[in-house]
């Protein structure tokens, strides 16, 4: 069945464009067009649409999606724009729209929108998690790993993981890939992709988990610039419900802009010599420094030994701030990432895995 | 032609940079107790902490500090003209042995605003030292590469326990090359050699296409005695298997040739093409 169509466009010229490819389609039946969102609410209801184009280039149509969303909440809302604005593709999903399209569209770029963002989950904004270890060599990369896993199961939702540790990423090891897209690519394309065509970028590993690589050579990380990768994460979040990104170590402008725009920045530490847990501190204080209420900064500690709540209080005495999630050594992990087998062999009844599993809950469960 | 040049005089120091392409891998480890032998043949040795943001030297040491790298660059683009490194090295002594730090700054801020161009002017006012050590950090950053080019020889430590760091150890080696270090420049270091691994360093070998110039055996209780005592190797643990290889390995870097020190190419070779473009990118 076509689906009813209402259209709010005040641009006279684009109104006649979206007409003409709309009604040349099988697959749409335009109902109504209105020039201005107020006029629209109420009339469109005789209608019994079930698909909004919303052109929120205009501030105030924009500001009345979730007047929509919430008078049509099983329609699909679009906001059109005729330039990829990230901010205010946000604002969108923020009001429980389904997501936006750059104008001027096909009908089929339409139904691939429409398609991606049902695959995406619930039309709600994406939670962005960055790993930040101050050193690295902190089991980084393998709690992002298991994370977007047990994220993945447990929503049904699409979970990215995006392998920004540009010169020494581990990610595609970690699952036997040789991506010919890497994040470089991503970086240099992103000012002509659009959600859907970034989708193709991420390589699906298993399960609704998709990676976007690290390039295979160190010196390419050169031609990342640190603001076009905030704009493939910002993109990224359009296309998946969650986005991970596993950071370079330390502070450098790169992990500075994500851990910025995070939901949830995660910084990891792995006791060896003792004096990681003084590096954490001094990490800890910059994000403290920084804080502006945007982003919660979890304290997280792998291969903790003895696993115990004293040994907890211990750390965060040294810390001067608390353990957040602290995490057991599993030693079945480390053959399991060193055989490339890291998709398929989730030690699922290990302490490690269960863990996990409690800190995946604590971010699916977190207020918007 | 080779000109005498006041340059080519002043350069006498050997300058050993340690580094890796993974962290946490004992790079401190082997800079500090590198310095120590080094110092206990009787040389002059300086080290130098360079991971800027999160240095352990003086952590190790059990030292405290605030001449620091930062402290040293803050003074130094105040009054270029009466600046003396000197008056920002801290001593480590014990027994017969010393040796000079240049620490690393203490706070990550401090370390953000620290220049290569500053840094590189500090390494070159160390030439009285008879060997400056570089405990670097385990990225290709513009600070790096600009160390890694004035330095005599590259000691690349390895730990090959792990996939990923086998990885990380080939791309950095290959890396290396890329970027025209000379292979007789890089040293190839195997930390922890003997402990029990899935990989066999026969097999690293094989993938680098290059044999290991020195094997560091896999011994824990020592180097716990070492950080607990805050003390290196030498006096935490004299007669331990890992003291005895970090004596082999200050051996082989006492005997070379002198024909392996060549100031002038160090010279030309720093300030090099990558070294700007990357500088952007990290941006400090």
């Amino acid at each position: 069945m076509a689906y009813r169509v209402i259209v709010i466009e005040d641009d006279p010229n684009m109104l006649e464009d979206i007409l003409t490819v709309l009604r040349r389609s099988p697959d749409f039946d335009v109902a109504a067009t209105y020039k201005q969102a107020h006029a629209a609410i109420n009339p469109a209801a005789m209608f019994q649409p079930n698909l909004f184009f919303m052109n929120v280039d205009n501030e105030e149509v924009l500001n009345m999606v979730p007047d929509f969303v919430a008078r049509f909440p099983k329609a699909y809302i679009l906001g059109t724009m005729s330039q990829w604005n990230p901010l205010v593709a946000q604002k969108v999903m923020e009001g429980g729209g389904t997501g936006c399209i750059l104008k001027p569209f096909s009908a089929k770029d339409i139904l691939e929108h429409l398609q991606l963002y049902s695959a995406r989950g619930q039309r709600k904004p994406a939670k962005l998690i960055s790993f930040f270890s101050p050193k690295g060599r902190a089991g980084r990369t393998t709690l992002a790993a298991i994370l977007a896993f047990l994220i993945a199961e447990k929503t049904g939702e699409r979970v990215a993981l995006i392998d920004a540790d540009l010169q020494f990423g581990d990610l595609p090891i970690f699952f036997d890939l040789d991506p010919k897209r890497t994040v470089v690519d991503a970086t240099q394309d992103i000012k002509l992709l659009t959600p859907v065509t970034l989708d193709p970028y991420f390589y699906p590993i298993k399960g609704g988990v998709s990676l976007l690589s690290s390039p295979d050579r160190p010196e390419y990380a050169e031609l990342v610039a640190p603001d076009s990768l905030t704009e493939v994460v910002m993109m990224a979040e359009n296309v998946f419900r969650y986005v991970l990104v596993d950071l370079p170590a330390g502070f450098n402008p790169l992990s500075l802009n994500i851990c910025r725009i995070s939901t949830f920045v995660l910084v990891t530490t792995m006791i060896n010599s003792g004096f990681e847990i003084k590096h954490a501190k001094k990490a800890m204080d910059m994000f403290a420094q920084q804080d502006d209420g945007k982003r919660k900064v979890h304290a997280v500690f792998t291969r903790v030994n003895p696993f115990t709540e004293e040994n907890r209080q211990k750390i965060a005495e040294q810390l001067g701030y608390p353990v957040d999630d602290m995490i057991p050594n599993e030693y079945k992990m480390i053959s399991v990432a060193n055989s490339g087998r890291l998709a398929q062999g989730l030690p699922k009844d290990s302490l490690l895995v269960q863990t996990i599993s409690g800190m995946a809950d604590k971010i699916i469960n977190a207020k918007e | 032609m080779t000109v005498a040049t006041d340059n080519l005089i002043e350069r006498s120091s050997v300058i050993i940079s340690v580094f890796s392409t993974t962290p946490g891998i004992g790079k401190t480890i082997v800079a500090i107790n590198l310095a120590t032998g080094l110092a206990h043949e009787g040389y002059k040795v300086c080290l130098c902490d360079l991971d800027l943001q999160f240095g352990d030297v003086l952590n190790y040491l059990k030292l405290d500090s605030k001449n620091t790298v930062a402290a040293a660059q803050r003074d130094f683009l105040d009054h270029p003209d009466d600046f003396h490194i000197s008056n920002f090295l801290t001593d480590y002594t014990q027994g017969n042995v010393t040796f000079s730090i240049l620490p690393a700054p203490l706070y990550v801020f401090d370390a953000y605003l620290i220049d290569v161009q500053v840094v590189t002017t500090f390494i070159n006012k160390l030439n009285h030292f008879d060997y400056v050590i570089l405990d670097l950090n385990s990225m290709f950053s513009a600070l790096n590469l600009a160390m890694l080019d004035l330095s005599t020889v590259i000691n690349y430590v390895g730990v090959i326990d792990f996939l990923p760091a086998l990885k990380n150890y080939k791309v950095g080696y290959d890396t290396l090359i890329r970027f025209e270090y000379e292979e007789s420049k890089i040293r190839l270091v195997e930390n922890r050699a003997d402990s029990q691994k899935l990989i066999e360093s026969r097999d690293v070998e094989r993938l680098l296409g290059e044999s290991f110039y020195h094997r560091l055996p896999n011994d824990y209780p020592s180097v716990n005695k070492s950080i607990n005592t805050g003390q290196p190797l030498m006096f935490a643990a004299p007669d331990s298997k890992l003291t005895k290889s970090f004596d082999d390995l200050v051996g082989l870097y006492t005997n070379r040739p002198k024909s392996m020190l060549q100031p002038e190419e160090q010279k030309t070779s720093s300030g090099g093409g990558f070294f700007s473009k990357v500088k952007n990118f990290f941006g400090f």
